[in-house]
C-alpha cells in the first residue's frame, strides 16, 4: 500500500511521457556482431542537450586542468599504497580478515551473514566489477548488493555494463536501478544495461565513434523490457503497465568519445540515476538525483523505463584531464548528496587516479546508517595522451 | 558544517486515546509498545532509519517518548488514562510539533520522509469540537511543512465514519470488528504497527520507498463499513 509512490500516476504519465516508441523492428541480440563504422556525423546530441560549458554549476572549459602532481590518499584501502604499489607479501592467513572490513563512515557495521538471493534465481552475484583502460581513457565500475538486501535475502537490483569499439575508441557504457516494487528488478536492470550498450555499439560504430539517435536508444531498450516481459507471462505481448510491474527500472547510457579536442561524454537519463563529477578535489552533481519536493521532504517519485520520456533531453560533458565522470544509482547517489559530506569526501580522495577495480568495488562498499540500498558506480578517468 | 546528508529518517508517531474509557485497554496498549520496541532492537537497519515519537491525547497532549531512536531507547514511558477525547486537541499538537521536528532532523543533517501518524481512539470525539478543520490544516501539503499520513484505527466505541475522515486515504482507516477482544485487537494493532515500522524502514533505503501498512488482523477498513 505504497503512499509514496514508486512511479507516477497514470495521469502524470500521460503529461510526461509520448506514446511507445515504435518497434525497432525485430529485437537486436544483446551482443550483435562488430560493424565496421562508416561515415560520420555531427557530434553528440547536436543541436540540443544540455551541455555543461556554460553551465553555472560549473564551467570545466573555464576551469584549468588538474594541477601536476596532486596528492592521493589511500585511506581506508587494505594493502593497496598510492599508484598501484606492489602488494605487500602475503598476511599471515588470520590476519586477512580485518582489513576487508567495510569502510566505516558512521554508525556501527551490521553483523549479519550476507543471505543468498531467494526465489529461485539464476546466478546473480552479490558483487560484479570491472576495470579497464584504453588510450583515451580509464574505466572502473563495480555494483554492490545493498546491505538491506544482503540481510534480506533479495538479488542486486543494480547493474552495470560497459564495451569499447575498437575503431572509434569509443567506449559505451550503461548503469541501470531496477525499482524494488516491480516483480523482477533484477531482470530489468540488467536488460536496460545490456540492450542499451549493444544499440550504443551499434550506433558508435555506424558512425565513427557517436551516438546519433538517442530515441532509437531508449526504444530498443523499451521494446527488449517488453519482449522479456512478454516471455515471464508467457504471452505473445506484454503492455507497457504490465512491464513496468515486471522490469521497471532506471537507466544512464552513453558513450565517451575521443576527439582531437578531448573526451566527449555524451549520455541520457531515465530516472533518478545520475551523473557527477570530480574536479579540484570537488565532487559535485550534473545531472538526475532525488529531488527534495516543495516542502523540503524527501520525493521519491521514479520515473522509470518502460516509460519514455516524450522529450528525450541528452547530455554532453567534456572531459578535461584532472576530472573524473562518475555516472551512478541512487544507492551511491543518496549517500553522496550534494557533495559536502563526508562520503563524497571518500571517493573525491580515493578516487584521485584510477584504483584498482577490486579496491573500486570495496570503496563502493562503505558502510553509513541508513544508507543501505544497491550502489553501482561507474567511474571515466581521461588520459592524457596514449601510456 | 553540517553534513546535509546523514541519513533518511522516516518520522512515526504513535497517537494514542488516553481518556478515561480507555482504562480496561491501556496495559494493553503499553505492553504492545513494549514488544514494537523489542521487535526492532532485532532488527537495527529498519530501526536506524526511523524516529519514533509516542503521544497520548485527551484533553490535551502528553509527549511520552520524543522522536527516539529505538535502537538506544530505554523503558518507554507508560501512557495513562485521564480526561475526555479531544481530537481537536490532539491535531493542533502535531500542527506545531510536525514542523518543528521535522526541522530539527534537518537541522541534524538528516532528510527527512514523510512523517506518518498512527492514530488510535475507543470512542468518539468530544461533542461541539471543530477538530475537522484542524485536521484539514494538518494535512493540507500547503499549510503544514511535513504535513503526515495518518494511519487510523478505532476499536470499542469509535464510529467507522469518523476514523475514515481522520485517516489520509481510505485504504488506511480501519475499524475493529464487532465482538471481537479489546485487548487482542490492541495487540494486533501493535502487530501491524510494528510490521509497517519494520517494513517501512526497510524500504527507506531503496529506489522506492513506501510506508507499509498492513490491515490489523480484526480489523476493517473503515470506508467498508460505512
Amino acid at each position: 500500500m505504497p503512499i509514496f509512490p514508486s512511479r507516477r500516476s497514470g495521469e502524470e504519465r500521460g503529461e510526461q511521457y509520448g506514446s511507445p516508441p515504435p518497434p525497432p523492428g525485430p529485437p537486436p541480440a544483446l551482443f550483435p556482431p562488430a560493424a565496421p563504422g562508416t561515415g560520420r556525423p555531427g557530434g553528440p546530441d547536436a543541436g540540443h542537450g544540455n551541455s555543461v560549458h556554460g553551465d553555472s554549476v560549473y564551467d570545466v572549459d573555464r576551469d584549468g586542468g588538474w594541477p601536476p602532481g596532486a596528492p592521493t590518499s589511500r585511506a581506508g584501502l587494505p594493502g593497496a599504497g598510492p599508484q598501484y604499489a606492489p602488494a605487500p607479501p602475503p598476511a599471515p592467513a588470520g590476519d586477512l580478515d580485518e582489513p576487508w572490513q567495510p569502510i566505516l563512515i558512521d554508525g556501527a557495521a551490521p553483523g549479519f551473514t550476507y543471505r543468498p538471493p531467494a526465489g529461485g534465481l539464476s546466478y546473480r552475484p552479490d558483487t560484479v566489477c570491472d576495470g579497464w583502460s584504453t588510450d583515451a581513457l580509464d574505466l572502473r565500475l563495480a555494483s554492490v548488493r545493498g546491505y538491506a538486501h544482503r540481510a534480506e535475502g533479495r538479488p542486486r537490483e543494480d547493474d552495470a555494463a560497459a564495451a569499447y569499439d575498437e575503431i572509434s575508441k569509443a567506449v559505451v557504457f550503461a548503469v541501470a536501478d531496477g525499482v524494488s516494487d516491480a516483480r523482477q528488478p533484477h531482470i530489468g536492470s540488467q536488460l536496460a544495461c545490456r540492450s542499451a550498450v549493444g544499440e550504443l555499439l551499434d550506433q558508435v560504430r555506424a558512425s565513427g565513434g557517436h551516438v546519433t539517435d538517442w530515441g532509437k536508444l531508449l526504444g530498443t531498450v523499451h521494446w527488449q523490457l517488453r519482449e522479456q516481459a512478454a516471455r515471464l507471462l508467457r504471452r505473445q505481448d506484454a503492455t507497457v503497465e504490465e512491464t513496468a510491474d515486471l522490469l521497471a527500472t532506471t537507466l544512464v547510457a552513453g558513450a565517451a568519445t575521443p576527439t582531437p579536442e578531448g573526451v566527449q561524454v555524451a549520455l541520457v537519463s531515465v530516472g533518478d540515476s545520475g551523473v557527477w563529477a570530480i574536479k579540484h578535489g570537488q565532487l559535485y552533481g550534473l545531472s538526475g538525483g532525488k529531488e527534495l519536493g516543495s516542502d523540503g521532504l524527501v520525493s521519491s517519485a521514479v520515473q522509470p523505463l518502460p516509460y519514455v520520456p516524450a522529450d528525450i533531453r541528452p547530455r554532453a560533458v567534456h572531459l578535461d584531464p584532472g576530472m573524473v565522470l562518475l555516472v551512478g544509482t541512487d544507492g551511491f547517489g543518496d549517500p553522496v548528496g550534494d557533495g559536502r559530506g563526508r562520503v563524497a569526501d571518500l571517493f573525491t580522495n580515493e578516487l584521485t587516479t584510477p584504483i584498482p577495480p577490486l579496491a573500486f568495488a570495496f570503496t563502493l562498499d562503505f558502510y553509513r546508517e541508513t544508507f543501505d540500498d544497491d550502489r553501482t558506480l561507474l567511474a571515466l578517468w581521461p588520459r592524457g595522451g596514449p601510456r | 558544517m553540517v553534513e546535509s546528508n546523514r541519513g533518511h529518517l522516516l518520522p512515526i508517531y504513535v497517537l494514542a486515546d488516553e481518556s478515561g474509557s480507555m482504562i480496561e485497554h491501556i496495559d494493553d496498549l503499553n505492553d504492545g509498545l513494549r514488544s514494537l520496541h523489542q521487535a526492532l532492537l532485532g532488527e537495527p537497519m529498519a530501526a536506524a532509519k526511523v524516529r519514533f515519537s509516542v503521544l497520548g491525547f485527551s484533553d490535551d497532549v502528553v509527549e511520552r517518548v520524543h522522536l527516539v531512536d529505538l535502537r538506544s531507547a530505554g523503558e518507554f514511558p507508560e501512557l495513562r488514562t485521564r480526561g475526555m477525547t479531544s481530537y481537536l486537541a490532539a491535531f493542533e499538537d502535531l500542527i506545531n510539533r510536525i514542523p518543528n521536528d521535522v526541522a530539527d532532523l534537518k537541522r541534524e543533517g538528516y532528510q527527512v520522509h514523510r512523517p506518518a501518524v498512527f492514530f488510535l481512539s475507543d470512542g468518539l470525539p468530544n461533542r461541539g469540537e471543530d477538530w475537522q478543520d484542524a485536521h484539514r490544516r494538518l494535512t493540507d501539503r500547503q499549510v503544514t511543512h511535513g504535513a503526515p499520513n495518518i494511519i487510523a484505527c478505532g476499536i470499542v466505541d469509535a464510529d467507522a465514519q469518523t476514523i475514515n475522515q481522520v485517516a489520509t486515504e481510505p485504504q488506511f482507516g480501519f475499524v475493529a470488528n464487532k465482538g471481537v477482544d479489546v485487548g487482542g485487537a490492541i495487540a494486533k494493532f501493535c502487530t501491524a504497527l510494528t510490521k509497517s515500522v519494520i517494513s517501512s524502514g526497510r524500504s527507506l533505503g531503496s529506489a522506492s520507498p513506501q510506508l507499509v501498512v498492513d490491515k490489523p488482523e480484526g480489523f476493517t477498513v473503515a470506508i467498508d463499513v460505512i
